[in-house]
């Protein structure tokens, strides 16, 4: 495989076995903005219902104006508030913070008809939606509901939910909410909701953070002090993808040969790649070093949109057999 | 001997680019673009590019990379705007007139010194400032990063202290959010709502205060229906001021004095992005100042072609199979350089103003002010060089 005339390059090259990352209950894909988040979190959708789990991929916000991602990346056009199968095996649904309130409050009241007339009063409603932090919570109850959804037969309705979270800083003030809410409303039915949400999501055995991030000196550095403050939520560290690493193609001494033959010479085309190359290698060795998860590396690929997911996704599923 | 001829790829842009007639004139200037195209750099680099021009200038961030801040002098819990060292800038080529201030924005203290310019008295300060409620809503930032933007600028960008404020965005989906931001929390806040959550006289309304009451209280707990009107009213006599603010804000920002920077990379993420606010920046009324291409390949002027260098006869296999992947590697970054070539003049295009520029693909990211200096003297004077 090679760099083409084109500046392709295609391959996807697995480190570590993703089969305890699909075996969760419930995956949190994060890291900044313009990573490759969306796109992991649709290519792990994909690779989970290849190996025949029922997969529910949600993202938090949609905003019908702009577009999903979320849905480009999975290749329909937009994301409703209830799961629809888009593929086999595989649905797809925004996380609305609205039905999270509403089962919330049809949870806590004495009656049914009560929870919806409290829903059905504006100034309720209103408060719900735009008091900051409330549409949080409403994500985090929503949320818990598809984790808990059965089926007749008692299996899980949704066996894996993948969350596409917003950029860094958002998911991680996302993060100190319940703890903070905890320390205004320490009693009552919200705070035992919040105290639920909190132990389903520091379980190991069910919930994990996955971590986007770039083969790049800065981005690195993000990521690690983004796995510390992940660690300081006590949310279990589940995996690590560095996205768009570019393709190596020179053998052990050829580096060195290159750099005496440009020593001295004027800037040439190409270097600027030798030294993105360098970086990226500097990048996961330190990477590697500094973080204790499985660490996956996806190479470089120019494609877009859901056929960039599906090329992601096919490499992911062929390391079961591999 | 010469394989091919030097590289004639045509000159970028003219010797003065958009951004330098912006940086002299405006009074603000707002950074918009998807997470991951070096926004904040180029918000940065903007404000420095002010600076050299003599004026006073402050660049407003919101998570900027550690490096950067380091850069820049920035500390995550400063009160106010920290100016970079006149040692600092001299060397870059800042003359004495010119100024750099920085502020990582810390939504809790935007949100104090909006109580305490919102409320004459001490007492009811203090009051707002104990209440758990506005402990908890000003601490937590989702959401609340918007708002903030839209009131430090506001508070900023009148009170004369500096020539010029650069804003960078939040990294949320719709970044222009935050113009709409003031006019949200004044619904959270609005008096209709407030009002049903206050004591009131009538057999309708002490009916439906006991519903919520019931709600509040099965659901918050004991105590938190009693916190949450204590909080309502102590904020009740600021939302005049509050919804003042916001209409200012919006004023200016549709003014002459401010312009709007789309910062882009060349992936298509991050141009559907750019090319969705442009959509809302002219549907907003808001003036457009151009694209900034960010993280591109456009740049090959200078650079010599692998293909030139001669190993000369008998050098060795290894050499030669090394060069030739060289090669390959020029070759990608020449489709590269075609490609966002193509993409600039559309970019120009489809601006309007005639307006797009390419910052060289610099290695890595800019660590220091020098690098930052460096980027700012390509954004105002691509000189092709």
């Amino acid at each position: 495989m090679c760099v083409g005339r084109n500046g392709r390059a295609r391959r996807v090259i697995i480190l570590h076995s993703l089969k305890s990352l699909l075996g969760l209950r419930a995956v949190l894909v994060t890291g900044k903005g313009g990573v490759g988040k969306t796109t992991v979190s649709a290519a792990l959708a994909r690779a989970a219902a290849a190996t025949g789990k029922r997969v529910l991929c949600t993202e938090m916000y949609s905003d019908a104006e702009q577009g999903s991602p979320l849905a480009a990346a999975l290749g329909v056009p937009e994301l409703g508030d209830q799961p629809v199968e888009i593929a086999p095996g595989i649905r797809a649904a925004v996380l609305s913070p609205s039905l999270g309130h509403h089962k919330f409050l049809r949870d806590v009241l004495p009656m049914k008809l009560l929870g919806d007339a409290a829903m059905r009063s504006a100034a309720i409603r209103r408060f719900f939606s735009a008091a900051p932090t409330f549409p949080e919570m409403g994500v985090l109850y929503r949320l818990l509901d598809l984790v808990r959804d059965k089926r007749r037969d008692g299996t899980f309705e949704h066996e894996l939910i993948i969350v596409d979270l917003p950029a860094t800083g958002h998911a991680l003030a996302l993060a100190q909410i319940p703890e903070s809410l905890l320390k205004v409303i320490p009693t009552g039915a919200v705070a035992d909701a919040v105290r639920e949400g909190l132990a389903f999501l520091r379980d190991p055995e069910q919930t994990g953070a996955v971590v986007v991030t770039l083969p790049e000196n800065l981005p690195v550095s993000e990521a690690i002090e983004l796995t510390h403050a992940i660690h300081t939520h006590q949310i279990p560290l589940a995996h690590v993808f560095v996205n768009r690493v570019p393709y190596d193609p020179f053998g052990p001494g050829e580096r060195e040969l290159l750099a005496r033959v440009l020593d001295g010479k004027p800037p040439v085309l190409g270097a600027r790649s030798l030294d993105r190359i360098d970086r990226a290698r500097d990048a996961l060795a330190r990477l590697t070093r500094e973080v204790r998860a499985p660490l996956s590396v996806v190479q470089d690929v120019w494609l877009e949109g859901p056929r960039l997911a599906e090329e992601v996704a096919s490499l992911f599923s062929m390391e079961r057999f591999a | 001997m010469s394989s091919r001829p030097p590289d004639t790829s045509p000159k970028l842009v003219e010797d003065a680019s958009f951004l330098a007639d912006l940086v002299r004139d405006k009074r603000v200037i707002v950074c918009c673009g998807a997470g991951g195209v070096g926004k904040t750099t180029t918000a940065a680099a903007i404000g420095l590019a002010a600076a050299a021009q003599g004026r006073r200038t402050l660049v407003l961030t919101i998570d900027p990379a550690r490096r950067l801040a380091e850069a820049m002098g920035l500390s995550e819990s400063a009160r106010v705007p920290t100016p970079v060292p006149r040692e600092r800038l001299t060397p870059v080529g800042v003359p004495e007139s010119g100024e750099l201030h920085a502020w990582m924005l810390a939504p809790e203290v935007v949100f104090e010194s909006m109580v305490r310019r919102l409320t004459t008295d001490e007492e009811r300060v203090q009051e707002i400032l104990d209440n758990r409620l506005y402990q908890h809503l000003s601490k937590v930032v989702a959401g609340m990063q918007e708002y903030t933007a839209a009131e430090a600028l506001y508070g900023l960008s009148t009170d004369g202290r500096y020539d010029l404020v650069v804003l960078d965005t939040p990294p949320s989906r719709n970044a222009l959010e935050f113009l709409e931001a003031p006019r949200k929390l004044s619904l959270f806040l609005d008096e209709r709502v407030v009002g049903v959550f206050m004591p009131r006289g009538g057999a309708f309304w002490r009916t439906a205060s006991e519903l919520i009451d019931s709600v509040f209280t099965r659901a918050f707990g004991e105590g938190f229906y009693g916190e949450l009107q204590s909080f309502l009213r102590a904020f009740s006599g600021m939302f005049g001021g509050m919804r003042a603010h916001a209409d200012a804000v919006r004023q200016l920002l549709t003014s002459a004095d401010a312009s709007f920077v789309l910062v882009t990379s060349p992936e298509p993420v991050a141009l559907a992005e750019a090319e969705y606010f442009h959509g809302r920046i002219a549907h907003m009324g808001l003036p457009f100042g151009g694209y900034v291409l960010n993280r591109s390949w456009a740049y090959t002027r200078g650079f010599a072609s692998p293909e030139d260098i001669d190993l000369g006869p008998g050098a060795p296999i290894e050499e030669v199979g090394a060069l030739l992947k060289l090669r390959q590697l020029a070759d990608a970054e020449r489709w590269r350089a075609r490609r966002d070539r193509d993409l600039l003049a559309k970019l120009r295009m489809e601006g309007g103003t005639g307006a797009a520029l390419a910052t060289p693909h610099l290695g890595g990211a800019v660590e220091d002010l020098a690098g930052l200096a460096e980027l700012a003297r390509n954004l105002v004077r691509f000189d092709g060089a």
